[in-house]
């Protein structure tokens, strides 16, 4: 066992990093979304609650806000099911082919974000991969329009975000007793019964963890929306570099910045305190 | 398990690796343009990356980047890591949830953070401020590979170097390290590979004239839709998963991501 004053010692770098390169920059930006904000206004000051009353309360704004949410929603969505049926499939598959399934699965998540998103240009393009295909088969004439599009986004995001939800809902599966799903049959259950009243319920925190590690990561997306959502200010984080580096409204662009950030904590706070309540948390949040 | 879902998880599959796959291809194209699939065959693409100095420097400048932070931040995660697994104290696991939080804070809201708080105190260096905020997202990598790692070490190995006399940082040199140094390897490989290939904690901390890799392939595929963005990325996707096959034999994927 260590002593106190050594564990304290070897602490401190890692508490003074975090104070600095975390903790101080984010009060500056809070403070910095309190500042009066005008176009090209890199250094201001003051005290306003304006850019808050700006943001919540104009249409347009309000309007990407909520595309955002309701586009992360779909992303959520469909990353449970088809997160649920991968993680299912890998816990019952072989060891061997659990370790390449672990690779290929979250390959998206070491492959630059970068790459994957020009992957998807091309095969959504107008003359991509699968317009291409279709206009060869002779279904379509004219290339159906997928690139700047929510679906363009909604497939980026569930790419991305996808492996997580796998892995959440792996780590709950693995917990389960194998005993039990065994009972269920011997007591006269078949396939179908013994996956929805036995692993399902016992699959749920880990599907609860994944719904906000996705939820989150989705909403928090930059490069996605960017690339395949098509140009001007669609999502909550294209709306702040648009005001950071298109307007230069830094006050402004704090503002957005600071409610991204509030919804992000809020949904991990949510999750941490309402759900553990519930029963849903066997999963810690990591 | 049935056939239906047989064939779901063929469809999943193929969408996993389908944009990875398809940009590998279109790499090795001879067109003017990405087509898939290619209707000739050349090299040219990436004899056009190599050689081209938008793609290299910003290569060159990652790399640095990457090595710094990861250099950096490795030792302070070791020390951290050591003090969180062989000391109990009270609020040990609110530090290690503090110390993890930058894997909570959307990436985009770090680095205007970084932007702003460097910019208030002054620091206006480009290559200062990204150090800083890729040491910050690198961190938290670090600290859990290496607490994953330690949390294996037998306690009892460690007793017995004491007792035969050896002092503390002894018994750290000889006995704890090399048994963590997997561990922390692949924590450094993958810090590596989470800065490298960072968009957007940089997106605000670069000019024009220093850039990082990715935003580079960025801000060229905004204008340009050549193969050659194709052959950077197959570059790219081998050393991934080169990186990620070896991540996995050490400690694990699954350990490294924390899920």
């Amino acid at each position: 066992m260590m002593k106190t004053r050594t564990a304290l010692f070897f602490l401190t770098p890692a508490v003074m990093i975090m104070v600095a390169l975390l903790v101080m920059p984010v009060g500056y930006l809070v403070r910095f979304s309190f500042f009066v904000g005008q176009q090209g206004a890199q250094t201001a000051g003051g005290f306003t609650l304006a850019n808050y009353a700006k943001l919540l309360g104009d249409s347009f704004y309000l309007g990407i806000l909520g595309r955002t949410l309701y586009l992360s929603l779909i992303t959520t969505t469909l990353s449970v099911l088809t997160g649920y049926p991968l993680a299912h499939f890998m816990w019952k598959t072989s060891k061997r082919w659990r370790g390449m399934l672990t690779i290929l699965v979250l390959s998206p998540l070491l492959v630059s974000i970068v790459v994957s998103s020009y992957g998807w240009i091309v095969i959504l393009g107008n003359r991509g991969v699968i317009n291409n295909a279709l206009i060869g088969l002779g279904l379509i004439d004219t290339p159906v329009k997928l690139m700047f599009t929510n679906i363009a986004i909604v497939v980026g995001l569930v790419h991305i975000v996808m492996p997580f939800m796998v892995l959440s809902i792996l780590a709950a599966l693995e917990r389960i007793d194998p005993l039990l799903a065994e009972a269920a049959t011997t007591l006269g259950a078949n396939r179908l019964r013994t996956l929805w009243h036995v692993i399902l319920p016992l699959a749920l925190p880990g599907i609860g963890a994944g719904t906000t590690i996705v939820f989150s990561l989705a909403m928090s997306a930059y490069v996605t929306p960017a690339v395949l959502g098509g140009s001007g200010p669609n999502f909550i984080t294209t709306l702040i570099y648009h005001q950071f580096v298109t307007l230069f409204n830094w006050p402004f662009g704090a503002t957005v910045a600071a409610l991204l950030l509030s919804v992000s904590v809020g949904i991990v706070f949510f999750y941490v305190r309402v759900l553990s309540r519930v029963g849903a948390l066997g999963v810690q949040a990591r | 398990m049935t056939r239906a879902f047989h064939v779901y998880i063929g469809f999943l599959i193929v969408f996993i690796m389908a944009p990875i796959l398809i940009v590998a291809v279109v790499s090795f194209s001879g067109g003017k343009v990405p087509e898939f699939p290619p209707k000739s065959f050349s090299f040219q693409w990436y004899d056009y990356a190599l050689n081209y100095s938008l793609f290299t420097r910003s290569a060159v400048n990652s790399a640095w980047l990457a090595l710094i932070s990861t250099v950096i931040a490795a030792p302070i995660a070791v020390a951290a890591a050591l003090a969180i697994v062989r000391k109990r104290f009270p609020g040990r696991d609110a530090i290690q949830t503090f110390l993890l939080a930058p894997l909570i804070v959307p990436s985009i809201v770090i680095g205007l953070s970084i932007l702003l708080g460097f910019a208030t105190v002054g620091i206006r260096d480009i290559f200062f401020r990204l150090i800083g905020a890729h040491v910050l997202i690198t961190f938290p990598y670090l600290v859990r590979t290496v607490i994953a790692s330690l949390s294996r070490v037998d306690v009892t190995v460690e007793e017995a170097a004491r007792t035969l006399g050896a002092n503390n940082w002894r018994t750290f040199w000889h006995v704890t390290l090399p048994l963590i140094r997997p561990g922390i390897i692949a924590g450094m490989l993958f810090s590596f590979i989470v800065s490298f290939d960072n968009v957007s904690v940089s997106l605000f901390l670069t000019s024009a004239r220093t850039n990082t890799l990715p935003l580079a392939i960025l801000s060229y595929v905004e204008f340009n839709f050549d193969p050659s963005i194709a052959a950077i990325s197959t570059m790219l996707i081998l050393f991934s998963l080169g990186a990620a096959v070896i991540l996995e034999r050490v400690v694990g994927l699954r350990k490294v991501l924390g899920v």
